[in-house]
């Protein structure tokens, strides 16, 4: 079943075309990777998806339904959770709170909460479990409440993506995940990203420049040069497209 | 009526534009907003004073005089507060400016007290008559005043070459550092314009609002409500949004009652931001996420 | 996959409260979250003898009724910088305007008092909602707002409120509005009395602050001003919290206008037309400092003692308020409160650092006991 898909989808800024009728369809319970080279339009593309941009046309559909209206916070409570490309962590506060507001959807009512009533402490309780959970999962327990701005970069990669599964999505859209990562960090992202996949049934869309890192672990490409599609289907195919070997992959090696 | 108001609002619009052009010049250059602005013009409201009563010096010696002392005000407060907070983060630098509101303010009223004080006019008050409408040669003359100053800003900007240097610091601080532009003495002549501008604003709207410690409070937002309109960054944006607010707020103190009068800039200022939050000619800057 | 896994579940949902799987975890967080538990029982001891401090003191035998009046003025600052702290503090939403909503919370007291000769605790939840509502109002205008251009038009708003208090005919502008005597439940109330109602409005409104920045809401405040985007890809609402943060703050300073025009039992635009509250509010809180709990306690301390050991030399008070202001910023930029609470913080830290390093060493306890302590 269909989880994400776009069709249609225009985004210009003054004069600038970003994205021109775009369109792609993430299935449940897959990897897809989004590439292209700089300034393809793949973030703006994320944005809309994430609905932190509109588009000028096109519509955007999640389990077949319309999601042109929602606003940006409002897609965590449909299973929707993303990453960002330069991270962008609460920078002064532990590893714990940035989990914590994660799955801020999880908390309950807000008034419940101000005013510590019990059914509030016992979602308090059930957030902490479910922080610690997702901390472990990412191995980060040991760095719990250290504020993230002291971590090493690659471990506040693993925040951002705890951060994203805290709120128990059903779909998460990474925005460069692996972006400025040395060899051993990308290794491990790739293995955090697989067993999200595989053990907790998540659908992934990454957009990504790292060719190893596309190629090892989406299960289908999506191809975007100058803000449209140029091309789609699974890496051995990607890998073998005349159009994309001279838009993109030949130029790289 | 009309035209009477209408420029008066103008002469009032005139030198509110002084403030908004120094807070906007300011804001540019260090990220600063500056709260001091109207008092550095409070002291040189009154150092004008105390140069034509007591010194008995001639009005237009005791501008100079001002003018310079002023500046050299300006040049001190960055030289000993601004300086060692240069990296800090806006709202340090907000609250410093702050500080030294508060310490301008203390000082005026230690040294000169806080009652107000009424402010010479070297010429004749009586109105004059024009194309159908009354004006007060005060009014004129603020309105030549703020023309003249604006124009000399506009040739240091575009012709000369501390100018030019401005407007790539107040661009792009790291590029103009990296191409030997020296930012520290453009930030310094930053402030020494602000202290040039507010010697200005305070000795021509000193016989008008009566010199106090207090005489700038207002003029000082309604400066800031009008840089606003420029999105704190246009200059032309900010002189426009001066001669909007004198204009408005005459006609409504004259058409409505002269209690809407004060209220008139604030109204102004918040319906602004509400609809649009950057400003009326402002860049709303785009976050790359 | 976990028994009992779903989707993007690692266990059962985390709202139905499962338990941890792995002992080794549990073992390791339970020395942590006591030690934590243990600062925050430190944290709330000390603000408790505070409370307790000032409590007794009247007793003591050099105590006299100015000082009652004072120590009020000040619990009134502290109580505004509390409204202050919440906005630009913790939500980041830099605010020059406060001193608009000491107003409301002053007029709304003084005209009740007035008119209808009500009782100052039915005077303290109707200045207080009378400028939250206001608040929230103001919140939803400024909602595109942001760091300078906020800090600007909350500059307006009270300008604003200061040119409406002195025009519109029913608050008497510069003559202003004489208050009958205060009372609370019928009885008349002298210094001490009203500095007892002062006191006990703060513990009220400190225990509501304490209770809310450590809940889901302060951290979703927090979220925002840290990182607005991230925080609303999370789930945190924008505009909910935004005004929320500026309802809850309004509410809290327009208490404290209720209590400073009680105090005085005159309210004129002469004081609050102006612009100095707003900025002593603001000053409070930068000096004071960001921790949200004591930051306001320094602060509005401090902004009150300065000018009452200059009370002959009205303009010293501003230069030396000036002064120090630059000084803390140029020497302790976090604030007063972080400059005192570094070498403990130091501490804990280092304690924190040994109790993980020997979690390894200890038996683990009881699943059920870590539940149960009082642990949030």
């Amino acid at each position: 079943m269909t989880h994400i898909s776009c069709h249609g989808v225009t985004v210009k800024f003054g004069g600038i075309v970003a994205c021109s009728d775009l369109a792609l369809s993430v299935e449940e319970g897959k990897i897809y990777g989004l590439i292209g080279p700089n300034g393809a339009g793949k973030t703006t593309l994320f944005n809309v998806l994430s609905r932190f941009q509109n588009c000028d046309s096109g519509s955007v559909y999640y389990r077949g339904q319309c999601i042109d209206r929602k606003r940006p916070h409002e897609m965590v409570h449909l299973g929707i959770s993303r990453t960002f490309q330069n991270i962008n962590l609460f920078s002064e506060q532990s590893t714990l709170d940035n989990i914590l507001v994660g799955a801020h959807r999880l908390a309950g009512s807000p008034f419940a909460n101000m005013l510590a009533l019990p059914s509030a402490r016992k979602t308090q309780r059930a957030l902490l479990a479910r922080a610690h959970q997702v901390a472990e999962l990412l191995r980060l327990e040991n760095h719990l409440d250290i504020p993230v701005r002291n971590l090493p970069y690659g471990h506040q990669k693993r925040v951002e993506m705890a951060r994203a599964l805290a709120s128990e999505p059903e779909v998460i859209l990474l925005d460069e995940p692996v972006a400025g990562c040395n060899s051993q960090e990308v290794e491990e992202l790739k293995d955090f990203v697989r067993m999200i996949n595989r053990e907790l049934g998540i659908t992934v869309l990454l957009v990504e420049h790292d060719m190893s890192m596309v190629m090892e672990v989406c299960d289908y490409i999506y191809v975007i040069n100058f803000g449209s599609n140029l091309a789609e289907g699974t890496p051995a195919e990607i890998s073998r497209d005349p159009k994309v070997i001279t838009a993109y992959l030949g130029d790289e090696e | 009526m009309f035209g009477q108001q209408v420029i008066s609002g103008l002469a009032a619009g005139s030198l509110y534009a002084l403030t908004a052009v120094a807070v906007v010049v300011v804001f540019r250059n260090t990220r600063t907003i500056n709260l001091a602005q109207g008092d550095i013009g409070m002291v040189g409201a009154f150092l004008a004073l105390v140069f034509i009563k007591t010194w008995h010096m001639n009005y237009y010696a005791a501008m100079a005089l001002t003018v310079i002392a002023c500046v050299a005000l300006g040049v001190l407060i960055e030289r000993l507060v601004m300086r060692r907070l240069a990296n800090a983060d806006w709202l340090t630098l907000f609250t410093a400016t702050l500080g030294v509101f508060y310490i301008l303010h203390g000082v005026a009223g230690w040294i000169w007290g806080r009652e107000t004080k009424a402010f010479p006019v070297p010429f004749d008050p009586t109105p004059i008559h024009f194309l159908g409408t009354v004006a007060s040669f005060g009014h004129l003359t603020n309105i030549v005043w703020a023309a003249v100053i604006g124009l000399l800003l506009f040739t240091f900007f575009k012709y000369t070459k501390q100018g030019i240097a401005m407007r790539a610091v107040t661009d792009d601080p790291e590029t103009a550092r990296l191409m030997g532009i020296p930012v520290r003495s453009i930030v310094t002549l930053t402030w020494a314009m602000a202290g040039f501008l507010a010697a200005f604003a305070g000795i021509l709207i000193a016989p008008i609002v009566y010199v106090s410690p207090q005489m700038m409070d207002e003029i000082l937002i309604k400066g800031y409500v009008a840089a606003v309109f420029g999105g704190l960054y246009s200059i032309p944006g900010a002189i426009l949004g001066a001669l909007m607010i004198g204009v408005t707020e005459n006609l409504a103190g004259g058409y409505l009652g002269s209690q809407f009068k004060t209220a008139t800039a604030f109204v102004m200022i918040v319906a602004l931001l509400a609809v649009r939050p950057q400003g009326l000619l402002g860049v709303q800057r785009r976050r790359v996420i | 996959m976990n028994e009992g896994a779903g989707r993007g579940r690692l266990l059962p949902a985390a709202s139905e409260g499962g338990p941890f799987v792995n002992a080794d975890l549990l073992r390791k967080r339970a020395a942590t979250a006591a030690l934590l538990a243990g600062f925050r029982r430190q944290n709330m001891i000390l603000v408790g003898l505070l409370f307790f401090t000032a409590a007794v003191a009247p007793a003591l035998p050099f105590v006299q009724d100015w000082m009652a009046t004072q120590a009020s003025l000040v619990i009134i600052y502290i109580l505004a910088a509390q409204g202050v702290s919440i906005l630009t503090g913790q939500t980041g939403l830099v605010t020059v305007g406060h001193g608009g909503f000491l107003a409301i919370g002053a007029y709304t007291s003084a005209l009740l008092a007035k008119y209808f000769a009500v009782d100052l605790s039915i005077d303290l939840v109707s200045g207080g909602i009378a400028a939250g509502l206001i608040g929230c109002v103001l919140g939803l205008i400024f909602l595109r707002l942001a760091g300078a251009f906020m800090a600007i038009g909350t500059l307006g708003f009270a300008f604003f409120v200061g040119a409406i208090v002195n025009n519109v005919p029913i608050f008497e502008g510069r003559d202003g509005i004489q208050m009958p005597h205060s009372h609370l439940f019928g009885m008349r109330l002298d210094d001490f009395g009203f500095y007892y109602v002062s006191l006990a409005t703060l513990g009220l409104t400190t225990a509501f602050v304490y209770t809310l920045l450590r809940s889901p809401v302060g951290r979703a405040f927090r979220a925002l001003r840290d990182a607005e985007k991230a925080a609303e890809s999370s789930g945190v609402n924008r505009l909910f919290y935004r005004t929320l943060a500026f309802t809850i703050s309004a509410f809290l300073t327009g208490v404290a206008g209720v209590l400073n025009a009680n105090i005085t039992g005159y309210v004129s635009a002469e004081t609050y037309g102006d612009i100095w509250y707003s900025v002593d509010f603001l000053v409070a809180t930068v000096v004071g400092g960001s921790s949200a709990l004591m930051g306001p306690f320094v602060g509005g301390a401090f902004i009150v003692m300065v000018p009452f050991y200059l009370e002959q030399l009205a303009d010293f008070a501003f230069i030396l308020k000036g002064v120090v202001l630059i000084l803390v910023l140029q020497f302790a930029p976090a604030g007063v409160c972080d400059l005192i609470a570094r070498p403990f913080r130091d501490l804990r830290r280092k304690q924190l650092q040994r109790v993980q390093d020997d979690a390894a060493k200890t038996p683990p306890p009881a699943l059920a006991a870590l539940f149960s302590r009082g642990r949030q």
